[in-house]
């Protein structure tokens, strides 16, 4: 059992390699707070142009569709991949799109951006299409009835509505997202697992990983209460027919 | 007389196999007030979203003060369709469900659409919206939002918010269903206000009441064609149709 | 009615999902780190010698479960020969793999493990089986010449090893990439995201002969030597290593299998290369 501790408490090493994997772990922040509002903004993008109404528009929609099944199936680490080990390849692209190294931050960071971006982007887009069609279809119809376009409805009416039934399922998104941040250490990013995966080939001991690991823990836990209240709340609230499922 | 406010030649209507409206010939005139009777199922909310263009029939022609709004089968039901502005513009209608925006005051439901779609200042949308809301009587509600009112409070506002659009014709669909029965006068009796200001009214309804003093014409509907129609002292006093007097003989009863 | 049905189907699903995988991963050993069987590919009976290696590491370990090749795998299968057992690869992570034998999840580790002394405060070294170096590896037609040249630019390594640490040390204000593998690294530098890998030279020197495209800019002599771990205290085995390896040498197997694997006569100084353990 002392061996148990020794090896993921031993509080020496993880006294040593603090600051370390703190830094490591800033950039997992870093990571996120970049990935996570792409993906907001894509998401509702995606959201947006699925809804987009009338024969016209259907091959749109289907594309969109498409593209959100995809992402939603392919694991993020495969993404990734093929991304870090494809992209530069493409030669058609400039070079400093190829292999980004744009505001200072290496191209495994800007790769890993993207990868998020595109999975995230496709599950919270259908966090946003919960939240859309939970807003009941009669609003819409009054709307409508009342001369308003569909952009004017959607904007008036539907999406702030929307919004405000998705925080909790939203909110679960964007923590996956925080913990997938670690995905890019295969890649080669210096973000906190990888630092504690060099201190454990030094040292033979999984302190500093497991400090990474407690890291994320005091970021994500009580992001994860605040998600469970929320949810309680929208379950007590009496609101005409806007239960959502957490995804 | 001028040409019909509403004019509807051969409509049918179809929801993938289910043929709701088979074939319906209807004329309106301006300042007229018609009810819309029969058993559900018969077709009787249908009719009304074509008129409106929610629900564009597959055949038939509907014509909105001269106006051919649907050329030729599902062509009214493009976005960008000049049609869809004609007809909404000077339709309002009113639901059994209110649908009102639960995020906005009772103000703020009745100008909203003033400003985006009519392009009317705050000021002026304001002013008509709180006129119209007084003549509904909830001159004291401005600043509520819906779920503090009551469904008949709600229904006003309803009513209000189509209003403001200034509307040629008002299209009702069951919107006293709803409602708890004490309720269910202060919206009737805004309407009948609206029928004495001569407004054109087609009203789907089962408040036969109403229908007997207010109606100028009652139509009955069954099984997607109109059965019979005529002035209200002949059709709910002495039908001549037997599916009228079986329909009427039921709700009678209640 | 309808949830019941459904949570059913979800299981019956999952049911299969699990047996499925199971039978897959019938036969082999319990998975490492790595993933990945452990398989025979030479001849020899015996009591099995577990072995770990990270795997692939061309051209001293590379290939796929049951098929493992290279000049590692195969001098390891002599080694136990010659000591009456039968060598069992397990695929395993580089960076776990001392204190993964240390704590018993295999008895050896050949794995181009360069003896240092911060590995050995976990494991015993056997003598050395291969004196290395590192190597600079760059894009074939590269401007850069030697590890200096690296100053300021992105330099590819593999995670926990002497070319990790040979790039923090000597170069100065490198931004270092450290990859899970060593081709990982190779990879990186063929695409284009880092402009220098800093790895073993025999590792570089096959990368240029089998994948192209680069090209060694400088070799740092680094005079490591390559030796079979075993856990602390591990006595016995380890002499037994040591004399299996002596006999292997000896009768001119080491002689065939690293010209095979390098296509060059072995150095003098390695048949007699000894290392005390400790």
């Amino acid at each position: 059992m002392s061996e148990f501790f020794h090896q993921y408490f031993d509080f020496t090493i993880m006294g040593d390699h603090f600051s370390e994997i703190l830094e490591g772990f800033l950039r997992n922040l870093l990571l996120f707070a970049v990935a996570v509002v792409l993906a907001l903004l894509f998401g509702l993008f995606l959201a947006l142009l699925r809804q987009l109404p009338g024969k016209k528009f259907m091959p749109l929609r289907g594309l969109t569709i498409a593209y959100i099944d995809v992402f939603r199936a392919i694991p993020l680490l495969i993404i990734l991949f093929l991304i870090s080990g494809g992209v530069p390849y493409l030669n058609f692209l400039p070079k400093d799109i190829r292999i980004p190294h744009w505001f200072g931050q290496p191209d495994p960071f800007w790769y890993a951006v993207v990868a998020l971006t595109m999975v995230y982007g496709a599950y919270m887009a259908e966090v946003y299409r919960a939240g859309i069609e939970a807003v009941p279809g009669g609003q819409v119809e009054a709307a409508r009835s009342l001369g308003m376009s569909h952009g004017q409805t959607m904007r008036h009416i539907v999406v702030p509505q929307a919004v405000t039934k998705i925080p909790a399922p939203m909110l679960n998104e964007m923590i996956s997202l925080l913990k997938d941040t670690t995905l890019a250490s295969v890649i080669a990013y210096s973000e906190s697992l990888l630092l504690g995966r060099e201190v454990l080939a030094e040292t033979f001991n999984s302190s500093a990983v497991m400090l990474s690991g407690l890291m994320f823990l005091v970021v994500v836990l009580p992001l994860a209460r605040l998600v469970d209240y929320l949810i309680k709340r929208n379950q007590g609230k009496i609101t005409r027919g806007s239960h959502i499922e957490v995804a | 007389m001028a040409e019909a406010m509403i004019r509807l030649q051969g409509i049918c209507k179809r929801f993938g196999h289910l043929e709701v409206l088979k074939g319906v010939d209807i004329e309106i005139a301006k300042g007229e007030v018609v009810c819309i009777l029969g058993p559900s199922g018969s077709g009787k909310s249908t009719l009304l979203r074509c008129v409106n263009l929610l629900a564009p029939p597959e055949e038939g022609e509907v014509f909105i003060e001269g106006h051919d709004i649907c050329k030729g089968p599902g062509s009214g039901s493009g976005e960008d369709s000049w049609e869809l502005d004609f007809v909404r513009q000077r339709v309002g209608i009113v639901f059994q469900q209110f649908n009102l925006f639960p995020h906005k005051t009772a103000l703020q439901n009745v100008t909203l659409a003033q400003e985006k779609v009519l392009g009317r200042s705050g000021e002026e949308a304001r002013a008509k919206a709180t006129e119209l809301l007084e003549r509904v009587g909830l001159g004291d509600q401005l600043r509520q939002y819906p779920e503090t009112l009551s469904g008949g409070q709600q229904q006003r506002v309803a009513i209000a918010r189509a209003l403001a659009m200034d509307p040629h014709v008002m299209l009702f669909d069951e919107v006293t269903s709803a409602l708890d029965p004490e309720l269910v006068k202060e919206v009737l009796d805004t309407m009948r206000k609206l029928a004495e200001e001569g407004m054109t009214m087609m009203v789907v309804t089962h408040e036969i009441g109403f229908a007997r003093e207010v109606a100028d014409r009652v139509i009955f509907m069954d099984d997607g064609v109109i059965v019979e129609e005529g002035p209200p002292a002949e059709v709910l006093e002495n039908p001549r149709e037997e599916r009228t007097k079986q329909f009427l003989g039921l709700v009678l009863e209640r | 009615m309808r949830k019941t049905r459904l949570a059913a189907l979800f299981a019956v699903l999952l049911l299969a999902l699990a047996s499925v995988a199971v039978a897959g991963c019938g036969g082999g050993s319990d998975s490492t780190s790595g993933g990945g069987g452990s398989e025979t590919s030479g001849g020899g009976g015996g009591e099995p010698l577990s072995v770990g290696s990270d795997i692939p590491y061309p051209p001293f370990e590379q290939g796929k479960p049951g098929n493992y090749t290279g000049f590692d795998i195969e001098l390891m299968e002599a080694i136990a020969e010659k000591i009456g057992r039968k060598a069992e690869f397990q695929d395993t992570s580089f960076e776990t793999i001392f204190r993964d034998v240390q704590q018993g999840k295999f008895e050896a580790v050949i794995s181009a493990a360069t003896i240092t002394d911060e590995r050995e405060k976990a494991v015993d070294f056997s003598n050395p089986y291969y004196l290395s170096e590192q190597a600079v590896l760059v894009k074939e037609g590269s401007s850069i010449k030697s590890l200096e040249e690296l100053e300021g630019k992105t330099v590819g390594v593999q995670q926990g090893t002497t070319g990790q640490e040979l790039a923090k040390e000597e170069i100065g204000g490198a931004e270092i990439r450290p990859y899970p593998e060593g081709p990982d690294a190779v990879n990186a530098l063929k695409s284009g995201t880092v402009e220098g890998v800093v790895i073993d030279a025999p590792v570089a020197q096959n990368a240029v002969e089998k994948s192209g495209g680069v090209e060694i800019a400088e070799k740092v002599p680094t005079e490591e030597e390559y030796g079979i771990a075993v856990g602390q205290g591990e006595t016995e085995l380890l002499e037994e290593i040591n004399q299996g390896l002596k006999e292997v040498q000896e009768d001119g197997t080491y002689k065939k299998i690293y010209e095979k694997w390098f296509h060059l006569e072995p150095p003098k100084a390695i048949f007699s290369a000894t290392h005390e353990a400790e």
